[in-house]
């Protein structure tokens, strides 16, 4: 399955807080131009796995690959300087500053400041929304806004890949939907994605491909091609008993 | 538990008997200075282990307080001619008092105006202090402080073994106080608000009361200790309010380890013939500072519980939780991993 | 008339002192903002400043001049904020408690450095001579000439830190950091490089400090301690956080001294200011101009 032309490719990826181990040896990857999605119940390790990829936390064994070159080693800013762009979960993002400032401040590295003006442009156009409030600070955003808003830093880091967490946390229907269109968007443009999302009738609408994790491991790959059904995962997940925890 | 406990009671009394006998064995009038200002500084700082320590305030007024007690003890004793062991109790009131106009403002503050205001406030103390030069020397100091006496007996005719005894006597009241302090319903309330101020206060513990009585408490020990301090060298000097005084018996505190108590009196005794020993290097009087500052930098770093904490039988508790090394904020996001 | 001399002697030495402390608590509010610590060796290093120059450029020392004097100082300063951000700082950014710790580490620093200087220099007093001689007539006051120069370059150096700060990719970068450090690492922002740059930008500005103090008043390995303890309650009064409250306490702070100083004399002004502090942390405990800390 892997070769060197997958945007990432993990192998046996273990990391952890303090005493305790969250992942326990992951194994993924994500093709040139694919869209995966990553699925499981909350502390499981979905988000331990983004940070210790974008090195926020540092691994304490295995390798992660970027478009065939170890990134395990690198710095934060080194991984984003190379393309991949982590959105975390809930961003705060800079409370005090204006929308715009922050979009401006997010083409840091030197190849995202090359790019800034064409990728400020898109951010606008992807999400109308900031562009009318691009004065406004972070600290005075809608969830819905402060979500967008960090998409669209993500996108002003000029990536060749992009990771995002939980991006519908807490939104509205209608929301999800704007957001799922504009990730859509995103990827179209040929950038690869891995998504995490609890949500999965919105995961399932993005992606082509997605890994089931389980207690810090990936406990199963889905091909969406296989059409799995929307139950089948659950149950296949919380076991049958899942609808009586309620 | 209790072979444990046994041996530790066991331990304390040898040494309080080892205490007592030091005099015996050691005759030497300078040695046994040593060992008198060690028991003063070993009060100083297990009575800030009380809230720096147990109760987690960032309190760094605590040389302030037993400055206070210093000059007030000192100038009653001097100049209100007040019988000088009352003296000494009016300097552990007087500062008790001041750091009850301390803990006002500060017993609702988050920590960092508790550490700016506590600094303030030492010098402020300092400040007046020097200004008042007319009543308190100013920086020539406060001189011809009147000492302690007992009838029939001499004090300055003994080679300092009268002396000895009384700060002795202070240091072992003092610790069994804080000891007992620390183990009552008190002390284990205001640990409860330094763990976690959210469960102490929903367990209906009144935050500010407790951390106001744990600053004057604290204070009243330190400013006995000022006041013996000024009794028994019969000067007091501004130069006590210093940022090198402030760090020499921090460092005792952080060697020792905090909450335990034992811990600070043990590396008070150890740090000041340490540093007594280093001042009499010709020109060094410097370096000794630096050599603290060093120590205190290297403790914090590589030992943060305490030196203590090496020592096989564990004077200190299980937890020092202030210094324990927690992580924090690892990622602005989290997976909530349990 | 008398009215009028009275109100000028109390707003120019205000002014004077404001100048002072808004350089000192700037330099002091901006390693807060951006590493929520308290640099307690600020003080020593705008003694250390003083000193360095004096050393360069007096008689006294070697001799070489003004100019020499101010490119050795900042490349002095420099070098000491990033030596205290390597060994005091840095080992404990992982702490929970690392507010706690700095204060002690850098407690610890300012002692080394404080009886390194006097190890040195000696405790024998020393004077800068001023940058520019004479006395200057101001509205009604008549100052020295360096303290005219203060006046004028506080609020230029001022100026350039906010331009620095607001316009600039790096200057903007601390700002980030210091709001959010995670939301900053993950936009390629290089956060511990930010931080050293930080710490020796906060470093040069307790330099001038010094250097500008150093010939007004006399050097001696204390000379930075009451200066350090001003910008303590200056953070207060301007509530932590922000740049521009704490330069405006800054100078608040620096008319109450003047204005107290006149009419209750020197010697109970540091008690009062003192007492105005508890009084405004009694009812806004964010500050006088604060917002709610972090």
């Amino acid at each position: 399955m892997s070769n060197n032309q997958n945007a990432l490719q993990i192998v046996d990826l273990r990391a952890g807080y303090d005493a305790s181990d969250v992942l326990h040896g992951m194994n993924l990857y994500v093709g040139a131009n694919e869209r995966v999605g990553l699925f499981g119940p909350n502390g499981h390790g979905k988000t331990t796995l983004l940070n210790t990829i974008s090195h926020v936390i540092k691994p304490r064994a295995g390798r992660v690959c970027f478009m065939g070159e170890a990134i395990d080693g690198l710095a934060p800013q080194k991984i984003v300087a190379r393309g991949l762009v982590h959105v975390p979960q809930a961003n705060r993002l800079f409370p005090d500053m204006q929308i715009m400032e922050t979009l401006e401040l997010s083409a840091f590295t030197p190849r995202a400041r090359a790019e800034m003006k064409a990728n400020l442009d898109y951010v606008l156009e992807l999400f109308p929304r900031l562009a009318e409030r691009r004065r406004q600070q972070c600290k005075t955003l809608s969830g819905g806004e402060r979500q967008m808003l960090s998409i669209g830093v993500g996108l002003m880091c000029a990536p060749r890949m992009l990771m995002l967490d939980e991006p519908t946390l807490g939104l509205s229907p209608k929301l999800k939907d704007e957001l799922a269109e504009a990730i859509a968007e995103i990827s179209s443009r040929g950038i690869p994605l891995l998504l995490v999302e609890q949500d999965i009738a919105f995961i399932l609408s993005l992606v082509d491909r997605m890994y089931l994790v389980d207690h810090g491991e990936i406990s199963r790959e889905i091909n969406r091609s296989a059409e799995v059904d929307h139950q089948e995962i659950m149950d296949m997940y919380f076991g049958s008993g899942a609808h009586d925890h309620g | 538990m209790d072979a444990l406990h046994n041996g530790k009671t066991w331990l304390i009394a040898l040494l309080v008997i080892t205490g007592l006998l030091v005099p015996i064995f050691v005759e030497d009038t300078y040695l046994r200075h040593l060992f008198i200002i060690a028991f003063v500084y070993g009060m100083v700082a297990a009575s800030w282990d009380l809230t720096l320590g147990y109760a987690g305030i960032f309190n760094f007024a605590h040389i302030a307080f037993f400055g206070v007690g210093i000059y007030a003890t000192g100038l009653t004793a001097k100049v209100l001619g007040v019988d000088p062991w009352m003296a000494m109790l009016i300097g552990g009131l007087a500062a008790s008092a001041a750091a009850a106009i301390v803990a006002l403002p500060i017993v609702r503050l988050k920590g960092v105006y508790v550490i700016l205001v506590t600094f303030a406030f030492s010098q402020l103390v300092l400040q007046v202090v020097i200004s008042q030069s007319s009543i308190t020397g100013g920086t020539q100091g406060l001189v011809r402080v009147p000492t302690i006496w007992l009838p029939g007996y001499n004090f300055l005719r003994d080679y300092k073994l009268g002396y000895y005894y009384v700060a002795f006597g202070l240091l072992v009241a003092t610790t069994v106080c804080l000891r007992c302090l620390v183990r009552s319903d008190f002390g284990l309330s205001i640990k409860a608000l330094r763990d976690s101020e959210d469960y102490g206060v929903s367990r209906g513990i009144p935050i500010a009361r407790q951390r106001l009585k744990a600053l004057v408490a604290s204070a009243f020990f330190t400013g006995m200790a000022g006041g013996f301090y000024v009794l028994y060298l019969r000067v007091a000097s501004p130069e006590i309010f210093d940022f090198s005084t402030a760090s020499l018996v921090l460092s005792m505190v952080l060697v020792g380890g905090t909450s335990s108590i034992y811990g600070p009196v043990f590396a008070a005794l150890v740090l000041t013939f340490m540093s007594e020993g280093l001042a009499n290097i010709d020109n060094f009087a410097e370096g000794r500072f630096m050599i603290v500052a060093v120590t205190m930098v290297v403790v914090l770093l590589f030992f943060p519980k305490g030196l203590a904490s090496m020592l096989p039988n564990g004077f200190g508790e299980k937890t020092p939780e202030i210094l324990l090394h927690r992580k924090r904020r690892i990622a602005g996001s989290t997976d909530h991993a349990e | 008339m008398i009215m009028v001399d009275m109100l000028s002697a109390i707003l120019v030495s205000g002014i004077v002192l404001g100048s002072g402390y808004a350089l000192m608590a700037s330099g002091l509010s901006l390693v807060w903002t951006t590493l929520g610590i308290f640099n307690f060796a600020h003080g020593v290093l705008m003694t250390l400043g003083a000193y360095v120059a004096w050393t360069i450029s007096s008689g006294g020392g070697l001799g070489l001049g003004l100019a020499a004097g101010v490119a050795v100082t900042v490349a002095a300063l420099i070098g000491a904020g990033i030596l205290i951000e390597r060994v005091v700082v840095r080992p404990f950014y992982d702490h929970r408690d690392i507010l706690l710790i700095t204060v002690m580490t850098t407690l610890a620093a300012m002692i080394f450095l404080q009886n390194g200087i006097q190890l040195i220099w000696g405790a024998r007093l020393k004077q800068l001579a001023p940058i520019v001689p004479g006395t200057v007539q101001l509205w009604r006051t008549t100052i020295s000439a360096q303290e005219t120069l203060m006046i004028v370059l506080a609020p230029i150096v001022l100026a350039a830190l906010w331009l620095f700060l607001s316009r600039s990719r790096i200057g903007r970068g601390i700002k980030a950091v210091g709001q959010n450090a995670d939301a900053a690492r993950l936009i390629g922002i290089d956060v511990s490089r930010l931080f050293i740059i930080t710490f020796a930008l906060s470093a040069l500005l307790a330099g001038l400090t010094g250097v500008l103090l150093g010939s007004v008043r006399l050097l001696t390995p204390e000379f930075g301690s009451e200066p350090l303890v001003k910008a303590l309650i200056i953070v207060i009064f301007g509530g932590l956080g922000s740049l521009g409250g704490t330069i405006a306490a800054a100078y608040l702070l620096g008319i109450i001294e003047a204005t107290l100083t006149f009419f209750i004399g020197i010697y109970w002004t540091p008690s009062m200011i003192f007492l105005l502090l508890i009084v405004v942390l009694l009812f806004r405990p964010q500050g006088l101009l604060g917002k709610v800390v972090r």
